[in-house]
């Protein structure tokens, strides 16, 4: 009990110097801590009818998505592939792989010691290696990016930031820049400071795949394909980290400086391309208050949880 | 091992000039019928302008 408190419970003591002051203290958010409580566990209580569901469509888009592009480059080299058509389902399949993969970085596949926990990993593996990010080192910097979300310091993503729209897209492509310390260097100076066994694996893994990724470019542009490794590897690969850069990272975080809180860190916002070609992002703050609802039902939960999110200080204004 | 690769990704952008960017740029000219200048070949040309590139952005630590 606070001064405050003690002071109107004693008969004839002095009223305290502003009388319009809360009896309970308030937070920044503006609610006393019973509110704040009593939010949350209707908070819980709502999200919890969203976790879970279906989840085969991720597993199938997953395997098929990589089969249909690992076939392009057998068709490629015997003349029986439509470049420009196989150019842009590559450049998709780079783009989406990130999402399946993300399901799996949360095990919302499969859980630990389920039965079905290696598909959850294979479907991490297949779905990013069109943009050559290891699903070892996707998952280690994405739940660093969870639990630092906005640190400048410690959020791997935090080199995404940039002052606006045009801007943001122009540094997707400048941190893959060889002498900047953005992306995927970012993340490998991350890993070697990590120094854990994970680290040390997720590390090894991202070189064995990009002297792979190396070896496929320079072998069959030697042989005579370059055109084709360039429209079905080379080309997606960069497009799929462009989009992914920008709208997985810069357009539900902006602006990052010093919105760290929970309900602050990430954005509700209205998507020029719609919400499935955002690929669910405009209500990516329901993924970070919970890891475990699907991509797919983001939305559904955020219509659900928006008055508490409102009340809870959220900008709703654009959804 | 883990030092020769540090080396060998030192160098990437050079090789991936030499390795990538030359043929590509070789086959791009045969495909619109471009003739090299200096009466090169296509692939002379290609490693010619990928190696350059390629040096360029392993110096400058940017590709433009």
């Amino acid at each position: 009990m606070n001064e405050h408190d003690l002071l109107l419970r004693q008969p004839g003591a002095e009223a305290p110097p502003a009388l319009d002051r809360p009896v309970l203290p308030l937070g920044p958010d503006g609610l006393d801590r019973y509110t704040r409580r009593d939010l949350r566990r209707e908070e819980i209580a709502i999200a919890q009818q969203f976790h879970g569901g279906a989840m085969w469509p991720y597993v199938v888009a997953a395997f098929g998505c990589f089969a249909v592009w690992l076939s392009f480059f057998p068709l490629a080299i015997m003349g029986k592939l439509n470049l420009p058509l196989a150019c842009v389902l590559s450049c998709i399949f780079a783009t989406g792989g990130y999402v399946t993969s993300h399901e799996a970085m949360h095990s919302n596949i499969a859980r630990h010691g389920s039965k079905w926990r290696w598909v959850n990993e294979w479907v991490g593996k297949v779905s990013t290696i069109p943009i050559v990010f290891p699903f070892s080192m996707a998952r280690l910097m994405h739940l660093e990016h969870h639990y630092h979300c906005n640190d400048p310091e410690k959020d791997p993503d935090y080199t995404d930031e940039a002052p606006n729209m045009w801007a943001a897209w122009y540094k997707t492509w400048y941190n893959r820049q060889p002498g900047v310390d953005g992306s995927i260097h970012h993340y490998k100076r991350i890993l070697a400071e990590m120094g854990t066994p994970e680290a040390a694996k997720a590390l090894k893994d991202t070189l064995i795949l990009q002297l792979f990724f190396m070896t496929v470019l320079f072998s069959m542009a030697w042989s005579g394909y370059a055109i084709e490794a360039a429209l079905i590897w080379w080309l997606p690969r960069h497009v799929g980290l462009s989009y992914i850069r920008f709208y997985l990272s810069w357009a539900p975080h902006h602006p990052r400086e010093g919105k760290k809180g929970r309900y602050e860190n990430t954005r509700i916002f209205k998507s020029r391309l719609g919400h499935v070609l955002s690929m669910c992002m405009e209500t990516h703050l329901i993924h970070h208050l919970y890891p475990g609802i699907p991509n797919h039902r983001t939305r559904k939960a955020y219509f659900a949880l928006k008055p508490i999110l409102e009340k809870r200080g959220v900008d709703c204004s654009a959804l | 091992m883990a030092g020769a690769l540090k080396k060998l990704f030192a160098i990437m952008p050079f090789l991936f000039g030499l390795g990538f960017i030359a043929p590509l740029t070789a086959q791009i000219m045969v495909l619109r019928e471009v003739d090299p200048p200096l009466g090169l070949s296509p692939v002379a040309f290609g490693l010619l302008f990928g190696g350059a590139w390629g040096l360029i952005a392993n110096i400058r630590g940017r590709w433009l």
